[in-house]
């Protein structure tokens, strides 16, 4: 199965030289995102890299408590990233994340590798820990639009807001349009996914798998399955920490905190 | 006495600014107060201290006898009728914006039929028709209107209100203060309107966030200094 051509050093350098383009465009038209972007991509790199030598040590050693305490490393980081790319209090909502991210990460995977691929052993890394890196990955990125349309719309309609409080709403009656709205904007991009997928790209895990030699038909199998464990680990994870952070949000007044976003 | 609103020294924040400084006035059961005082003096945040939304530094609020703190803060919110200048009516159609509290739980008893909603549209001269409109469509003087009917329909006897004939003609206007001069419920009132001086029992002016003077006309104009 590991007939994947090798891409040499040199054929990887040419597509870091690809990039001068857009950082050319970028310097011309958006300067403030060329640091952004640079350090991202050295970031990317550094990463991956690691991620890759570490990988390797981790398939070889393949012990069970060693996988299952790397998915909840990457849970715990995934967490740290939605509060600090939604601009959010830390302090107030981390346990919070990790607790929605985690549940509905550990849900998924644990249906997905159980019932689904059903691998010998059972916690073997080399399904383990991609397939939980991509429910988490995208799980990440709808909390991230979730948490923060979330608080956000309230903090920008806060007349609306307090209008419903002081008509004797609950807090969560009166939450309940941001409530709506942040759900829906965590869930659409997927949905549209979902409906293109196949006619306008060839997903990654699906390439990933073709390039390294499988079966197209097992290709999609596995590229359906992951794209269910996707829609379902966003939903639940962006329902559960929306239940789990909306409390933390308030005062006893019921009023936002104004410390909940940067 | 047992005061439906008392404010006894109350200084209240809001994060680091300070909105209201040592304020003591009181309205008794029934009581028509008015606030007064240029743009700025604190008049809505006398509103907004009693309906809860900032802490309360120093001295005492009193809804009913009972301080407001943010134990009982949720309690008080069910039983004042609070319209602020600019309501908020939501979306869809009127009825739908109308309706909209009716779907809190501690408002879903109260639900109104058909009949008293034409009736709270009949009071404020707003035709039925409007009912079916969309709220975009809704001018702003309706919209306060419409507001005035859904507190009216949600059954509080006592109204906290701001400025909500700002956008009324004067024929309106005076349909709106009859409504709730006229009544016997408490109303704590901010506004600018001449007429609605005239027709108040008490006047409470402010300035800088502070009470310059309370005047209680039923006290044959016996004025108490702040």
């Amino acid at each position: 199965m590991n007939n994947t051509l090798d891409i040499g050093l040199p054929g990887l350098l040419a597509m870091y030289v690809m990039l001068l383009a857009p950082l050319a465009i970028m310097a011309f038209f958006i300067r403030g995102l060329v640091k952004k972007t640079v350090v991202s991509i050295v970031r990317m790199s550094v990463q991956l890299t690691l991620v890759g030598i570490y990988l390797r040590y981790i398939f070889e050693f393949n012990n069970a408590y060693v996988n299952i305490a790397w998915v909840l490393v990457m849970i715990v980081v995934a967490s740290v990233n939605v509060l600090g790319t939604g601009g959010l209090n830390r302090k107030l909502l981390l346990s919070r994340t990790v607790l929605g991210i985690g549940l509905s990460t550990l849900i998924v995977l644990s249906v997905f590798i159980l019932a689904g691929v059903r691998p010998e052993p059972l916690y073997d890394a080399r399904y383990m820990i991609p397939l939980g890196g991509m429910v988490l990955g995208n799980c990440m990125r709808g909390n991230v639009i979730s948490l923060e349309r979330f608080f956000s719309g309230i903090r920008d309609n806060r007349k609306e807001y307090m209008s419903s409080l002081f008509m004797g709403a609950t807090i969560r009656e009166a939450c309940r349009p941001w409530l709506r709205k942040a759900l829906s904007s965590a869930l659409t991009p997927t949905v549209s996914t979902m409906a293109t997928m196949g006619i306008v790209s060839l997903p990654g895990m699906m390439t990933g798998q073709i390039l390294g030699g499988s079966n197209p038909l097992t290709a999609i199998k596995y590229q359906i399955a992951i794209m269910i464990a996707i829609f379902v680990a966003v939903s639940l994870g962006a329902w559960l920490n929306l239940n789990l952070c909306m409390r933390s949000g308030f005062d006893e007044r019921g009023m936002l905190r104004r410390d909940i976003l940067r | 006495m047992q005061y439906a609103i008392e404010f006894n020294s109350a200084s209240v924040i809001d994060g680091p600014t300070v909105l209201l400084k040592n304020i003591t006035f009181s309205v008794p059961h029934g009581g028509k107060a008015l606030i007064t005082g240029p743009t700025g003096s604190g008049k809505s945040s006398v509103l907004l201290a009693l309906m809860g939304a900032y802490p309360v530094v120093n001295g005492t609020v009193y809804y009913d006898g009972t301080p407001v703190t943010s134990e009982t803060v949720s309690i008080l919110r069910k039983s004042i009728g609070y319209i602020a200048q600019e309501p908020v009516l939501g979306e869809g159609t009127v009825r739908e914006g109308l309706l909209m509290p009716f779907t809190f739980r501690a408002n879903r008893s109260r639900a109104p039929s058909e009949t008293a909603i034409h009736d709270a549209f009949d009071r404020l001269q707003l035709p039925r028709a409007l009912l079916d409109r969309d709220i975009s469509l809704v001018s702003g003087g309706e919209k306060q209107r419409i507001a005035i009917a859904r507190t009216l329909l949600l059954g509080k006897n006592v109204f906290v209100v701001d400025e909500i004939t700002s956008a009324l003609d004067e024929a309106s206007n005076s349909v709106v203060l009859d409504l709730f001069t006229q009544s016997r419920a408490t109303v704590l009132a901010v506004s600018h309107h001449p007429r609605w001086s005239e027709r108040f029992d008490m006047r409470i002016k402010m300035e800088r966030g502070a009470v310059t003077t309370v005047t209680d006309s039923r006290k044959d104009g016996n004025e108490q200094y702040a």
